[in-house]
């Protein structure tokens, strides 16, 4: 291709508006974050691709900062719910409190929980009962929030990010699998390196802290963001790749778990019809798909490749993989189910 | 022109790229069934051929129906693996995809070429492809011409070239080797009591000529005749097998051309034992009781009578006249008489009663066998061949031997272990079966008591 074309392509200006914007959001998370940079990226995929994100970490490695800062750059409303063991249902979506109007009369008035919001934070959401994590379900997946027998919608985009504390695991519950499946990604914080360590000592322990510009104002940040995801739905898939997708979501289910008659994955991975109790959901399938759009736009294309949908099943489906307890005995964790399952789909590609 | 229609344009010209791919794609799957076909086909002949000039009609039947059999199933697997490997254009697209590294756009613009509603991005994608079109041209995809299937086939035209001067090779070593002994092709010489003698391979034609003395004769008729009992008893599955055996020589035969009878070998029976009996004596056949001459008609492979030079002589072995037989011939007279084919002179013939003049060397048989005198022919060496009861027309003689060089020289007797008797010491003795003897009154009781138990 010569060059004159390619840039003539990239100019077009859907594409070319998307990268610009989603680059320009990742430059001023990294303000603040230091490292960090692919899970700022699937962050940001997910938020692009209609997405919520489950962040894995452990503690101070920058969850709750990276959550805020992403509030700030997109200047969209923002909301923090610190989970705990007594943390109520309502605490979260609001309740019906009696208030008095102006002429005397009392009367049952909506008052809206923090999950009314652009983007919500749920910070360390193990701790709090299976009963209160539930309550933002109906919330992530059909965003809205019935409050005793009353429907309320909640403003797009809408943006949940869940923090987990993989240690310290005394007190808390694990989510539940549906809530777990709702997550588009699981973004795992891990320490950062010595490197990046002298930065952030650096960059927040002076006298001024790094400030972060919003990308958007605040009255077409709300808008801009939804083009953007619309867009996103643009992006064109070949069927050969969506048959890809589906074999690799098939193939982190057990051989026992599927349909008779379908038993013949053509991906077949020993490790899963070991150690997985229960494979990735249907969902696990269009989390590849949305999340490998997002990349594709990234990468200039307007249609989705093998590396893209590669590239995203990691964060996509390892949430979604049920381990059993021979893989805990074998300390077989689901990032190397994941793997196994993406070599063996590459090999059956090729 | 309008927008739209150069975009069409430009699709048109993406789609017919991809259609030149998968073309050249088809070509070499083509290619490379032909030729993997024509590899099989041909080294599974090449090796039926090789197995036909090398080895025994059962071993041969054996390897040509494995290699025949492998050819098909090749074939098979071939077939399937090209039908499964015929590129659609959904498959063109991706292979060109991959190898141009267009990253699934020429995929994604063939799936959606034909689709109704196509989203906003689609001219996006149509003018991004378009630009790289340099890069999926099918001289670029695939620069093969000619399929990689073209190296099994020169391996196996090859393969072949080199299986047929080897085995006309291993032909003339072993007819090289069977002339062991004295530069006399095919002679040599085994004791009567180490013939092991069996109903013959039905595949192998009578192809040796034998000499003993009448002792000799008649015990190797004994023989026979214990071979042809078990010959009768032999099961279908046998019989099945013999059939397999013979089809399999007669297409040997087609497909080496030999004749067999070319070269008979010439063995001398010598007899190690001559005072001891073979198993099958008592049978009832008596070699020398027809008593008559009989020629060999048809000169081929056949027993060496005794008689008197010339052919004509009336051979009746066994008939318990004349001196007592010999052991064996003279070695160095065996091995004119198998070089000349002439009878042995009179004064060796110790077994037949007809040895009243000298043999004459140069007395032929005339009708081209082995030469050496009447009654050669084992089946009817001891009387006409309808009356004696040894022979049939499925019964022959095979020698399921390869003569060696690593054998005892012509005529040596064979090994024969000494009977060992060690003696008893003092306190030993022979056993001998206890005298019967009456029980005692006082023991009977008890012995009565034991025995109930």
């Amino acid at each position: 291709m010569n060059e004159a074309h390619s840039a003539a392509v990239a100019e077009l200006p859907s594409i070319a508006d998307f990268a610009r914007t989603f680059r320009r959001i990742q430059a001023e998370i990294h303000k603040v974050i230091i490292g960090h940079e692919q899970a700022v990226e699937e962050l940001l995929s997910a938020l692009f691709a209609g997405g919520h994100v489950l962040i894995e970490g452990v503690p101070g490695t920058g969850k709750t900062t990276l959550v805020k800062t992403l509030g700030l750059a997109l200047n969209l409303s923002f909301n923090r719910i610190q989970f705990t063991v007594d943390l109520m249902p309502a605490d979260i979506t609001g309740t019906r409190v009696i208030m008095s109007s102006v002429d005397g009369r009392r009367e049952f008035s909506f008052q809206p929980g923090p999950i009314f919001c652009h983007i919500l934070l749920g910070d360390e959401i193990n701790r709090a009962t299976p009963k209160t994590q539930s309550a933002l379900l109906e919330a992530m997946a059909e965003l809205q929030v019935t409050v005793s027998g009353t429907t309320y919608p909640l403003a797009p985009p809408y943006f949940v990010m869940a923090t987990l504390n993989p240690i310290e695991m005394e007190g808390t519950y694990p989510l539940p699998e549906a809530q777990l499946d709702r997550f588009l990604f699981k973004v795992r914080l891990g320490y950062p390196g010595e490197a990046e360590l002298v930065r952030i000592i650096s960059s927040t322990t002076g006298p001024e802290e790094a400030g972060v510009e919003p990308v958007f104002e605040p009255a077409e940040a709300a808008q801009r963001i939804e083009g953007l995801k619309r867009l996103v739905r643009e992006v064109l898939v070949a069927s050969p790749i969506e048959q890809y997708a589906a074999r690799l979501v098939r193939a982190t289910q057990p051989a026992n778990s599927r349909v008779i008659g379908d038993l013949h994955s053509p991906i077949v991975v020993d490790e899963v019809n070991r150690y997985v109790s229960f494979g990735a959901s249907p969902r696990g399938a269009l989390a590849l798909i949305l999340g490998a759009k997002v990349r594709a736009m990234l990468d200039g294309r307007a249609n989705i490749a093998y590396d893209d949908i590669d590239r995203v099943a990691p964060a996509a489906l390892e949430h979604r993989i049920m381990l059993n307890y021979a893989a805990h005995s074998d300390n077989v964790d689901a990032e190397h189910i994941v793997e196994q399952v993406i070599k063996a789909a590459r090999t059956s590609r090729a | 022109m309008s927008e739209s229609r150069r975009d069409e344009q430009k699709l048109w010209l993406i789609l017919f790229q991809i259609k030149g791919v998968r073309a050249r794609l088809n070509f070499l799957a083509l290619q490379r069934w032909v030729f993997a076909t024509l590899a099989l086909l041909i080294g599974a002949i090449g090796i039926a051929f090789f197995a036909a000039a090398s080895f025994t009609p059962l071993i041969f039947l054996i390897v040509a129906a494995i290699a025949v059999l492998a050819a098909i199933v090749g074939i098979i697997r071939e077939t399937t693996l090209v039908r499964a490997r015929r590129a659609s254009p959904a498959r063109a697209a991706t292979i060109a995809d991959d190898r141009a590294q267009m990253q699934g756009r020429l995929a994604t613009v063939l799936a959606w070429a034909e689709a109704p509603q196509r989203t906003t991005l689609w001219p996006y994608l149509v003018e991004d492809t378009y630009g790289r079109r340099e890069n999926y041209e099918p001289s670029r995809v695939e620069p093969r011409w000619l399929s990689r299937a073209i190296w099994p086939l020169l391996a196996s035209l090859m393969l072949v070239a080199l299986a047929f001067p080897a085995a006309h090779l291993g032909q003339g070593l072993r007819r090289n080797r069977s002339s062991f002994g004295g530069g006399q092709p095919g002679q040599t010489s085994a004791d009567i009591n180490d013939l092991d003698i069996r109903p013959a391979d039905p595949a192998l034609q009578p192809n040796a000529q034998i000499y003993a003395d009448p002792a000799t004769l008649k015990k190797l008729a004994d023989k026979l005749v214990a071979a042809e009992n078990e010959e009768r008893h032999r099961s279908g599955l046998a019989k099945m097998l013999d059939k397999a055996r013979q089809f399999a020589d007669t297409f040997q035969n087609k497909l080496n051309g030999l004749d067999r009878n070319r070269n008979p070998l010439r063995m001398r029976l010598t007899d190690s034992k001559p005072g001891q009996s073979s198993g099958a004596q008592n049978h009832g056949t008596n070699p020398g009781q027809s008593g008559k001459p009989n020629g060999n008609p048809n000169g081929g492979g056949g027993l060496a009578n005794n008689s008197q030079p010339g052919g004509h002589g009336a051979a009746e072995p066994g008939n318990g006249q004349g001196p007592p037989p010999m052991t064996s011939l003279p070695e160095q007279l065996a091995d004119e008489l198998a070089k000349n084919g002439t009878s042995p002179p009179a004064g060796s013939d110790q077994g037949a009663n007809g040895a009243n003049s000298p043999g004459n060397p140069n007395d032929a048989n005339a009708d081209g066998g082995a030469g050496h005198g009447s009654g050669s022919d084992p089946a009817s060496l001891f009387g006409p061949a309808s009356a004696q009861p040894l022979g049939s027309d499925s019964f022959k003689i095979a020698i399921e031997a390869e003569p060696s060089d690593e054998a005892s020289s012509h005529g040596s007797p064979t090994y024969v272990p000494p009977r060992i008797r060690v003696p008893l010491n003092s306190q030993q003795y022979p056993d001998q079966p206890l005298a019967r003897a009456t029980v005692p009154a006082d023991d009977e009781t008890t012995i009565k008591r034991v025995f109930e138990r």
